[in-house]
């Protein structure tokens, strides 16, 4: 597997700083119905796949999510360029300033690193499906 | 903070237009690509739930068409969109910026 495309999916154009917005969005990319969690879960579960139709889909969804990984990274880079030191300070983002500047980390809102225990295989495809549906139709 | 990106482009190598090229004819080639692309996709996806579909089939080769005509004309005149696109002999402008993060790139 593997061909890198170099663009984003769909384009992302941010005029200006946002450390505020950048600390409620960062769930989107490390949080348990984030984009790195669905893309762990939908390729893990198509390993034990009886049906062809539905892994391709699990095979091209999955990676697809790796793709809204890098959107919502990139959402999180540019409202992260240039900040001031006030707009640091003075936001919840200051926390997580503390150990990762403006890099981008896979993190939840609340500060808990990405973990693979937001994910669940259980070999049954019914079940994997239903934590497909309990996952990807969540409103956050 | 170490800013070593564009390098090379800044050091005067050149291709069509200067290192990894955004010009407006570029970006305007790439933003179409991104819309046959986006069709594509949803084409795929239908059709991996409906594989017998004879006009989601056709529609696909369609798009592919003109996916294949644009990515052609941007690897040879913007530089590489995949690892396989490097077109030069003289230049590896595969590790050209901008990124796709960076707002210059969208």
């Amino acid at each position: 597997m593997w061909i890198y495309e170099k663009k984003l999916e769909y384009p992302v154009k941010i005029k200006n700083p946002n450390p505020k917005l950048a600390q409620v969005i960062i769930s989107q990319l490390g949080g348990p119905d984030g984009e790195l969690a669905a893309s762990m879960r939908y390729l893990h579960q198509r390993y034990s796949c009886p049906y062809d139709e539905v892994t391709g889909i699990l095979t091209d969804v999955g990676t697809e999510e790796l793709a809204h990984l890098e959107m919502v990274a990139a959402i999180l880079h540019q409202l992260t360029r240039n900040m001031s030191e006030e707009e640091i300070k003075n936001s919840p983002f200051a926390t997580y300033f503390v150990d990762h500047t403006a890099g981008v980390y896979p993190v939840a809102a609340s500060g808990v690193p990405f973990d693979m225990k937001y994910v669940g295989v259980k070999g049954d495809m019914l079940t994997d499906l239903y934590e497909d549906l309990a996952a990807d139709a969540t409103i956050t | 903070m170490i800013d070593n990106r564009n390098a090379r482009m800044n050091s005067g190598m050149q291709n069509n237009c200067g290192g990894g090229c955004n010009d407006a004819s570029c970006q305007n080639l790439k933003k179409k690509l991104k819309i046959v692309d986006f069709s594509i996709i949803d084409t795929a996806l239908y059709l991996n739930a409906y594989p017998n579909c004879a006009e989601a089939l056709e529609h696909y080769h369609r798009l592919i068409g003109e996916k294949e005509a644009l990515v052609a004309e941007i690897n040879e005149k913007c530089g590489p969109m995949t690892m396989y696109g490097n077109k030069s002999r003289t230049e590896w402008n595969w590790v050209d910026g901008p990124w796709p993060w960076e707002a210059d790139a969208n």
